[in-house]
């Protein structure tokens, strides 16, 4: 059982004035409605909001920021709450903003490659109408409703890192209302209004609005890019029976630079769903699992990629490696190929064994750190009874990566929920410790980061906060400065 | 006879199985193309997450589960019951909860009910009704034998099943009997069955009503009630009178049978013997027998709808009871086998000069009509509303007709069309059979 949320103190008039201004059915302090966002998938504690509100246009979101920040009423913005951070969760309560109304895909422009969303379209919405155009963008493995705006502002990955880049890098222009309610504009739009398709050779500010947590604006357009789809698709998958030898491959292959999307799992994690408790891999099994998947345009094309691969395979096994060319689960394969995914996006294959609870140490590691990393973390969370079901995958053109454990738990045990914290915090120091750093993080890992950064850069987070943010109204307290 | 139907206590480990995805919010196939569509008519209309979904009533059991929220507020009680229960939700999710997802609502307004706050004023009437008639439209049973006046001025009476025995019992369901639009539908099926010789026969004022709207707004005791009755009178209708068939053209209450009747100790002693089908599975038979036969064209181009309770209602889930195959309380996967998707379809398209045209969303991501779970009696604006967008994505097909198996979605449906001014008619299956039988 979870622990009953703090109940909040709802004022009338603030309630009233909600109203007028997103309009009766808009906005409402009715118990039941603050409850439903009051907790999501990870372990951060329920926390109620005071007031939740729903807004349909720009101008409504500025008329709210305005009385928010007049009346100092914190405001969170919400998606579709589907990150694993506890992000939407209201630290100290105030006016949940729920933007999944303004779900309008402005503009798809298929000649220059780029598409104009707001903050509520979803996967599955811009997968469709993407679709019509042959054009596709960086799926993540989240369930097919979650937000491409959110997803993409607080430096989310998808399933074209390894061609692409982040899905934080694929942002073209931004419209965003300040917590002071002016509306401002980055990107090439800020110059031509409808012109949405680079955030250069301008000063790159768009970065006032990335990675901040939701704590510095709400994003109500954003221009992203889009891709062609090649209609080849080729799987590479390789199993490897330790961390080293997968993470030798993995360098290899990254080199050539054909892989939309560049990954390995642990035994643990190509499981559908992930093993809750640990339980032990069977022997014999190989303990890494890897799905390279590329997209050509031609079958020779293809073919080349194929012959790369194949060096690569042959290079490795001279080494001495365990590298062998493998079947990867068909379920789990489809999950990672076939994105948007239910399978994935539902947490089948993440929680569905432990029970509704789902967090993760997810950083941004360097590569030659993933080995040491997990084999710390293996021992942590084998340690707690959490299956080490860890991904490492590499981003375009470098040799660093995402670094992830997503570790399911009971949600119903508060006992069960606190272990899985205690362990994953754990992971997260010892991933800090070695050059990592955690992308959406909850409260936790927010302090652990601030404990080490450098004084200069708190302090120009702080700065920049105050200059964007004077009352400290937006999702206050997720940056734990 | 004992009722095993379960408390909101006994499905807590389920509501607890959800993982606040939100998966549940949009009908999402992969394809290629990708197809996403808005699934939750009460999501769709109100908009909180609370309303949305399996992930918003979740949150809901939740809250009654750990004392958060109480029947004592108004609204929460309003939004208990603002859910179609039409399970479009369940169709998405793909966790342990999916199986239990309709439970669990009506397990909610169960204890709403049991606490005396349920259900809403409305559909108190309807349940008091039941008491009172027998049915929930406030109808004298003599009513109910209303729709069959055509029979009578032909001079082709209806059996009465009680004075002559019969194979087959039609089961006319009360929205049928009652429902001055959704009259058609018995009268339908009833000239079909006539024009193919079926010795049938009608309970007429003796029917009693499936209890489906009962369970639906979680009045259990009623629902027993009423279902007690009728498994009694099924099996003595079995014994005395030779029925060894029920066809019943309601999607309702063929989904009561199937799916809550289940629920009694008794069922199978009760049942033995008996089959219990939808005319739309009985007139398939025929057609694949060949003693159905089509001769006159309907040039019609229509879209079908396929209604909830014919649909993914009728989904069996496994589910590993004793943790032998997966854990225990594990979702395993689902059989579709007994919805009948591609039944009514089969007929559509056997039916000479007809042009068949399908909607985007369909099958066990069919958009409810609005009208079930209570909804239509409890928030009839909304219900036509919702209607008038199923409506409208009729039109989009191009097609001039709507087809449908239920006459609740028949009733819905017809006033959502009015709604929003469209000349789209809702027919039911049986309409357009009847039409194309030689006289």
């Amino acid at each position: 059982m979870t622990e009953i949320p703090k109940e909040s103190k709802v004022d009338p008039r603030i309630t009233k004035k909600l109203r007028e201004i997103v309009g009766e059915k808009n906005a409402t302090a009715a118990k039941h409605i603050r409850y439903a966002y009051s907790y999501d998938m990870s372990f951060v504690k329920p926390k109620l909001p005071d007031y939740v509100v729903m807004a349909e246009t720009v101008e409504q979101i500025q008329e709210l920021m305005r009385f928010a920040n007049l009346e100092k009423i914190p405001v969170i913005p919400y998606t579709a709450g589907t990150n694993i951070g506890g992000l939407c969760i209201p630290e100290r309560g105030g006016i949940l903003l729920d933007l999944k109304k303004m779900n309008k895909i402005i503009k798809i422009d298929a000649e220059s490659h780029y598409a104009v969303i707001e903050p509520g379209v979803s996967h599955g919405q811009l997968a469709e109408a993407l679709y019509a155009h042959k054009l596709r963008f960086g799926w993540p493995v989240g369930p097919p409703s979650a937000s491409v705006s959110s997803c993409a502002i607080n430096h989310g990955i998808g399933g074209l890192n390894a061609r692409y880049g982040l899905n934080s890098q694929e942002i073209t222009s931004m419209e965003v209302v300040l917590p002071t309610g002016e509306l401002v504009r980055v990107g090439s739009c800020a110059i031509v209004e409808d012109a949405w398709h680079s955030t250069l050779p301008l000063p790159k500010l768009d970065g006032l609005f990335k990675g901040w947590l939701g704590g510095t604006g709400i994003v109500t357009k954003l221009g992203i890019s889009v891709h062609p789809i090649p209609p080849f698709l080729k799987v590479f998958t390789v199993s490897c029976d330790n961390v080293e030898d997968m993470y030798s491959y993995m360098l290899n292959l990254s080199n050539y630079e054909i892989c939309d999307d560049l990954t390995a799992v642990s035994w643990w994690l190509a499981q559908v769903p992930i093993p809750y408790p640990y339980r032990e891999k069977p022997d014999g099994q190989p303990e890494w699992f890897s799905f390279a998947n590329t997209n050509s345009f031609t079958q020779k094309e293809k073919e080349a990629r194929e012959e790369i691969w194949e060096m690569v395979v042959d290079e490795e096994k001279n080494k001495g490696t365990s590298l062998k060319v493998t079947q990867y689960p068909e379920e789990a394969l489809r999950a990672r190929t076939q994105l948007p995914s239910q399978i994935v996006g539902s947490t089948k294959n993440y929680c569905k064994m432990a029970g509704a609870g789902i967090s993760w140490p997810g950083t941004f590691t360097p590569a030659n750190k993933w080995a040491p990393v997990y084999t710390e973390w293996k021992k942590v969370l084998i340690g707690h009874n959490l299956s080490p079901s860890v991904r490492m995958s590499m981003y375009r053109g470098v040799h660093y990566g995402m670094l992830r454990a997503m570790i399911p738990f009971n949600k119903q045990s508060v006992d069960e929920t606190e272990n899985a914290r205690r362990a994953i915090v754990e992971c997260l120091k010892i991933d800090l410790d070695h050059g990592g750093i955690p992308y959406k993080p909850p409260v936790d890992f927010g302090n652990e980061i601030n404990k080490r950064a450098h004084p200069g850069y708190l302090m120009l987070l702080r700065r920049v906060k105050q200059m964007l943010d004077p009352n400290d109204i937006m999702n206050p307290g997720k940056l734990a400065i | 006879m004992e009722w095993k139907i379960s408390s909101l206590k006994d499905l807590e480990h389920y509501f607890w199985r959800c993982t606040a995805c939100g998966t549940c919010r949009s009908a999402y196939d992969f394809g290629p193309p990708p197809i996403t569509r808005p699934i939750c008519p009460a999501g769709t209309e109100f908009g909180f997450e609370g309303y949305y979904s399996s992930k918003g009533k979740a949150a809901f059991a939740r809250g009654i589960s750990d004392g958060s929220l109480t029947f004592d507020d108004p609204e929460f009680l309003e939004a208990i019951y603002k859910c179609t229960v039409c399970g479009g939700c369940q169709n998405q999710c793909q966790v342990d909860y999916k199986p239990h997802i309709p439970e669990v609502i009506e397990a909610m307004r169960r204890e709403a009910v049991k606490n005396g706050a349920g259900p809403m004023p409305a559909q108190k009437n309807l349940v008091q009704s039941m008491k009172n008639y027998n049915n929930p439209y406030q109808g004298p049973r003599r009513v109910r034998l209303d729709w069959t006046r055509p029979f009578k001025k032909a001079k082709t009476p209806i059996k009465d099943i009680n004075v002559e025995p019969a194979e087959v019992l039609f089961y006319v369901g009360c929205t049928g009997a009652f429902n001055k639009i959704a009259q058609a539908v018995p009268q339908a099926t009833a000239r079909i069955f006539q024009k193919l010789g079926i010795d049938f026969g009608i309970l007429g004022e003796s029917e009693v009503c499936c209890g489906s709207t009962a369970m639906r707004v979680g009045d259990a005791e009623e629902f027993k009630r009423v279902a007690t009755t009728n498994l009694e009178a099924f099996r003595t209708l079995h014994s005395e009178k030779g029925v060894k068939t029920i066809v019943t053209s309601c999607a309702g209450c063929f989904r009561a049978i199937k799916k809550d009747y289940i629920l009694s100790s008794e069922y199978n002693q009760m049942m033995d013997g008996i089959e219990v089908l939808h005319t739309v599975q009985y007139l398939h038979r025929l057609l694949k027998d060949g003693k159905l036969k089509f001769e006159k064209q309907l040039p019609w181009k229509v879209t079908y709808h396929d209604p909830c309770h014919t649909g993914r209602h009728l989904n069996k889930f496994r589910v590993d009871k004793d943790g032998s195959e997966l854990w225990e309380g594990a979702y395993v996967g689902v059989d579709e086998s007994e919805c009948l998707y591609d039944l009514p379809r089969e007929i559509i398209k056997a039916i000479p000069g007809v042009s068949f045209v399908e909607m985007d969303r369909i099958r066990g991501n069919s958009y409810c009509c609005g009208g079930g779970g209570g909804v239509m009696t409890g928030f009839t604006d909304w219900a036509g509303k919702n209607a008038g967008l199923r409506i409208q994505e009729g039109m989009e097909t191009g097609a001039e007709k709507m087809v449908s198996i239920c006459p609740f979605c028949y009733f819905n449906l017809t006033e959502g069309s009015k709604r929003i001014g469209s000349a789209m008619t809702l027919h039911d299956l049986t309409e357009l059979i009847d039409l194309a039988l030689p006289d």
